[in-house]
């Protein structure tokens, strides 16, 4: 937390100004001097124990601990000399003598603070030739997460999460001295919607996903920030994904979604809802323009729209207002409803226009909301009056375009079913297969939020912009893209878009 | 010694009980404190008297209570520290079992200089009968109104609650003792904060050894001069030097802080018995560095042993005799630490069972020198870098039986 | 199978309790209560202990389980602890532990087959004037020798 007054310090010879309360740690990475260290997390509290973030701090006869020890003005601090390099090559070497050489077959390799640090600081040989502690390998801890209690270096990041953020505790350190381990009690494992954190804030692969394990290689992963569409708190993410080698050429697949920072939406975390979602990435997406369950392969757009121009056009302009329904939803981002406002409002003059979304949920008192869209509060500054149409007004359409699933979560298949028969033209805008689509005469393939750039409103009113961490299939559009389509199309100036 | 019958331990082993305290002249002394002094003036004079804690770490007791914060409108605790688990020393099972009243009323004494209202005395899970002892003079005291609401009258209320460990050295470190107390697994916390300022439940505490709250009415009785004077170094005051080995009288000695090394265990504890000699001794516990023959005439007080390259510690005196394997000293030494490290910080946690690995291989028959340089090194990583103590407690007399008997050690291993 | 102390037991445990500020520092003195009368702290034992002070079961086991004196499976009537730490050893632990052993016919860390005693080897009990030193049943005997400890082990072996 910053406290309010600046304070000048001296690390590795850099000025440094950092806020008082600061700790040398957190000031030194503010600076660009990264400090090795495995049990301090900037979202717990110090703990002390691991001893690798050792350094030298002028005017102190023994090196002392940069997690725990805080800023002063005309400290003068020193993170690499001979004596600091020597101690975190003895921690370093305590903990891999008592480390399986696993590294081929864990998959926290590449991305492992161990083998990092190992890698930086020499490379040498162990010493130890007596009898590693044997450990179990393969624990159940719950949520499907595996511990293996032989990688554990016991830097109870995983226990202290559980108790310091989500107040669940099911983690606990059993024994003592080298037989320490971590574990649960008899039938009581993790069991919160934020268990997947436990695999990011693992420092080595003592924690994993049963998901993520032998899937991949953390080397062959694109990281790409996005933000998460799954509620309202739009947490920062990080999409990993691979494209290409070693899937196919023209393969691709979201291996991972991580937590990313952002001090003023989700600080360190992500919740089990925003991870899971990376499923609604790669599972059951459209690729192709489909006509009454024919699929029409690789038709360009503006030909694949004109069948909905044509309808609309068909509609008298007078009577539009009246007769043609659009529903929208708030996974839109602010650009695109910029461009529904445009379009549909100022261009056409229409006036039903609807809002259908995921219906709230329980919020779980920390990062998931109510709200279990993205963008509410965008749709609002858009200057949109959201509201749920009734069935009966939408069967009194000519010409409907829905974008999204979302009626299914207000209304049966069937009664959609009944409202839908008697509309001539009606037109599905949606990401993945459903039980809308025989339903309309067109079913066009959107992109997900991962694969689009835009801007989301949180229910906060943060506002947050993201670019594409994925590529979206050929043939798959964004709303924005489609929406700036047809208003050519249609002949309808909407501005400036990145129109595809 | 028994200058002006001024004793910690009575010589009567049944002179426990308060009427035999009383009549001693118990309890006098805390109640002209709490009535005629003020907390400022008592902090003072422990002060004065320089009076090091007696627990292991030797730390100004005046100095420490000074620390904490006056005033405030939360509760401070006081923890007496009997959790008495350093190898070759019983002292403190002493005090509580025959001077139990010397300690509450040295509890009341320092409540008062304090602030505090609320004690605890963490004791040890396996003094179970030296507890019952304890329990019966705190019913005895609190009958008598000595501990409880309104002592002496004044608005001093002092609760007293004794507190059984369960089986942890590492419960004798301060912080890892308050998170005991916490009902938590004793391991050392981070400092600072200073437990003076952030300590029992999140308040303000001090936290001394038996033998060192013990030892305040005197000090309170007789003045700080007369306590400095007791001693031949500038620590004053005299102190309980246990003995134990190849003594022919194995015992606690109350003696004046300074006394020669050489003089406990001769003159006091009565020599080796005939026809052995002296091959080693540990002046302060396991955990200080062990001593050769020709190093005993060293004084026993803090700053002497400290310049000798050891500690006085917890003053627990073990004498070696000749013909002591000093491989099998080592290997119980690694095996008390690599059994008591709490697991916390990792290279106490490592370090401590990788030597003791080695060694058991040494004892087995399968090593050399190399090992023993190796066990050198890592002492040397354990050293300096840990959370606690604990992590010196166990390298430094590691680190000097290796190098002080390695002649020995390699003939053995190399056999 | 519910775990539930006997009301002398509950008696002890709320007093525990009532001795301190918070009520999940009450945890050693009531893991004690219960050991002391079932002889050890079966896992019903730590659920039950766990909601008594209002405390995930988990923080029951991290405490049975750090400190030595707690046991987490029945044990031998019982428990011998032979100290086997340096003034001990100096003055004979380890023949007497020898003795023991041969005399019980069971190693340190094992039970006799009718369940009477449980040898174990403890660090420093503190008793270092009167090694080598001996603790069953929180009763301190020493000096130990060859003819004190067969009588020991007959006394407990008569116990019921």
């Amino acid at each position: 937390m910053n406290g309010g007054k600046p304070v000048c310090l001296t690390i590795d010879g850099l000025k440094v100004q950092a806020y008082e309360g600061t700790n040398v740690l957190r000031a030194a990475e503010q600076a660009g001097i990264a400090i090795p260290h495995f049990c301090f997390h900037p979202g717990l509290e110090v703990e002390g124990s691991c001893r690798m973030c050792l350094v030298e701090i002028e005017g102190l006869p023994k090196l002392e601990l940069s997690c725990s020890t805080v800023v002063r003005d005309g400290m003068v601090v020193r993170t690499s000399t001979d004596r600091v390099r020597e101690a975190r090559k003895d921690v370093l070497e305590f903990l891999l003598a008592e480390h399986p050489l696993d590294c081929p077959i864990c998959p926290k390799a590449g991305e492992c603070r161990l083998q990092d640090y190992y890698d930086s600081h020499g490379l040498y040989a162990s010493r130890m030739v007596e009898a590693r502690e044997r450990r179990a390998k393969k624990l159940s801890i719950g949520r499907g997460l595996l511990l293996d209690r032989e990688r554990c270096v016991l830097c109870t990041r995983c226990v202290r999460f559980l108790q310091q953020v989500t107040g669940t505790g099911e983690l606990g350190i059993f024994e003592r001295a080298v037989r320490s381990e971590v574990g649960i009690f008899d039938g009581a494992p993790v069991d919160n919607n934020y268990s997947g954190n436990l695999v990011d804030i693992c420092p080595v692969g003592a924690i994993t996903a049963e998901d993520f394990r032998f899937k991949t290689r953390a080397w062959f992963l694109a990281r790409r920030p996005s933000v998460c569409p799954h509620c309202g708190r739009g947490c920062a993410v990080v999409i990993e994904s691979v494209e290409g080698y070693p899937l196919r050429r023209s393969e691709k697949r979201v291996y991972r979604v991580t937590a990313r920072e952002n001090p003023a939406v989700n600080g360190f975390w992500i919740c089990d809802l925003g991870r899971d979602g990376r499923h609604d990435i790669d599972d059951g997406r459209h690729i192709a323009v489909s006509k009454k369950d024919a699929p029409v392969q690789g038709l360009p757009w503006p030909e694949a729209l004109a069948g909905v121009a044509a309808a609309i056009r068909s509609v008298p302009g007078p009577e539009r207002a009246g007769k043609i329904g659009v529903v929208l939803n708030a996974r839109l981002t602010c650009e695109e409803l910029a461009l529904a406002k445009s379009l549909f409002v100022t261009g056409l003059g229409l006036r039903k226009i609807y809002f259908a979304g995921r219906k709230p949920g329980p919020a779980d008192g920390l990062l998931l909301t109510a709200e279990r869209m993205p963008n509410d509060k965008g749709v609002l500054a858009a200057g949109f009056t959201p509201r749920l149409p009734s069935l009966g007004e939408l069967a009194g359409a000519e010409v409907l375009l829905v974008f999204g699933p979302y009626l299914l979560d207000h209304f049966g298949e069937d009664a959609i079913a009944r409202a839908l028969a008697g509309i001539p033209a009606k037109y599905l805008f949606a990401a993945h297969a459903g039980p809308l689509d025989r339903l309309v005469d067109a079913v066009f393939p959107v992109a997900v939020p991962a694969e689009k750039s835009g801007t989301y409103i949180n229910t906060e009113g943060v506002r947050q912009s993201f670019a594409p961490a994925v590529k979206p299939c050929p043939g798959v559009a964004a709303e924005g893209a489609i929406l700036a389509c047809l208003a050519n199309t249609l002949g309808i100036a909407v501005g400036e878009t990145d129109a595809r | 010694m028994t200058e002006n019958g001024v004793r910690l331990l009575p010589v009567d082993e049944n002179a426990w009980r308060l009427e035999a305290y009383l009549r001693r002249g118990g309890y006098e002394t805390a109640r002209k404190v709490l009535t005629t002094m003020t907390p400022a003036a008592v902090v003072a004079e422990v002060r004065k008297a320089a009076i090091r804690g007696r627990g292991g770490a030797g730390f100004p007791a005046g100095m420490k209570w000074g620390f904490v914060p006056q005033g405030g409108a939360g509760p401070k605790y006081l923890c007496v520290n009997a959790d008495e688990a350093e190898p070759g020393t019983f002292k403190d099972r002493l005090v509580l079992l025959r001077a139990p009243h010397q300690l509450l009323e040295g509890m009341l004494i320092t409540a008062f200089a304090v602030g505090i209202r609320s004690a605890f005395i963490y004791v040890r899970g396996e003094y179970a009968q030296v507890s019952r002892r304890l329990e019966e003079a705190i019913a005895e005291a609190r009958t008598a109104g000595f501990v409880g609401p309104a002592v002496f009258g004044t608005d001093l209320g002092l609760d007293v609650v004794v507190h059984h460990g369960a089986g942890a050295y590492i419960c004798g470190e301060e912080t890892a003792l308050l998170e005991s107390l916490e009902g938590r697994r004793g391991q050392p916390r981070v400092k600072p904060p200073f437990p003076a300022v952030v300590g029992l439940f999140r308040s303000p505490t001090v936290i001394n050894n038996v033998e060192t709250i013990a030892t305040v009415p005197q000090i309170m009785a007789k003045g700080a001069d007369w306590f400095l004077g007791r001693g031949l170094a500038k620590d004053g005051g005299t102190r309980l030097y246990c003995v134990s080995g190849a003594v022919r009288r194995p015992g606690a000695y109350e003696l004046a802080v300074g006394t020669p090394l050489r003089e406990i265990i001769d003159v006091h504890a009565g020599g080796t018995p005939e026809g052995r000699s002296i091959k080693a001794v540990i002046p302060g516990g396991l955990s200080a560095p062990v001593l050769m023959p020709g190093e005993l005439d060293v004084a026993m007080d803090v700053d002497s042993l400290s310049r000798a390259c050891s500690m006085l510690g917890s003053a627990g005196i073990i004498v070696i005799p000749e013909g002591t394997s000093m491989l099998e000293v080592l290997h119980a030494t690694a095996r008390f630490y690599a059994h008591e490290s709490c697991g916390k910080c990792t290279p106490c946690r490592i370090g401590t069972a990788w030597i003791l690995k080695i060694v058991e291989r040494l004892r087995s028959g399968g090593g050399g020198g190399a090992d023993l340089d190796l066990i050198l090194r890592l002492a040397e990583g354990i050293k300096g870098r840990t959370l606690c103590p604990l992590g010196e407690a166990a390298a430094l007399p590691i680190h000097a039986l290796v190098t002080k008997f390695r002649g020995e050690l390699e003939r053995t291993v190399t056999r | 199978m519910s775990y539930a102390p006997s009301p002398a037991a509950l008696g002890k445990i709320d007093a525990a309790i009532a001795r301190y500020p918070e009520r999940s520092a009450a945890l050693l003195p009531v893991l004690h209560a219960i050991q002391d009368e079932s002889g050890f702290v079966s896992p019903d034992a730590e659920r039950w202990v766990a909601a008594k002070l209002a405390i995930p079961p988990v923080r029951v086991r991290e405490v049975l389980s750090f400190y030595t004196m707690f046991r987490r499976a029945p044990a031998g009537r019982s428990i011998l602890q032979v100290c086997h730490n340096v003034s001990c050893a100096l003055a004979g632990a380890d023949d007497i532990l020898r003795f023991i052993s041969e005399q019980l016919g069971i190693a340190p860390g094992q039970t006799t087959p009718d369940g009477a005693i449980s040898l174990v080897t403890v660090e420093c009990l503190g008793n270092c004037d009167h090694a080598p030193c001996l603790q069953v049943d929180g009763v301190d005997h020493g000096p130990a020798t060859r003819e004190t400890v067969a009588s020991l082990i007959e006394e407990l072996k008569a116990h019921d």
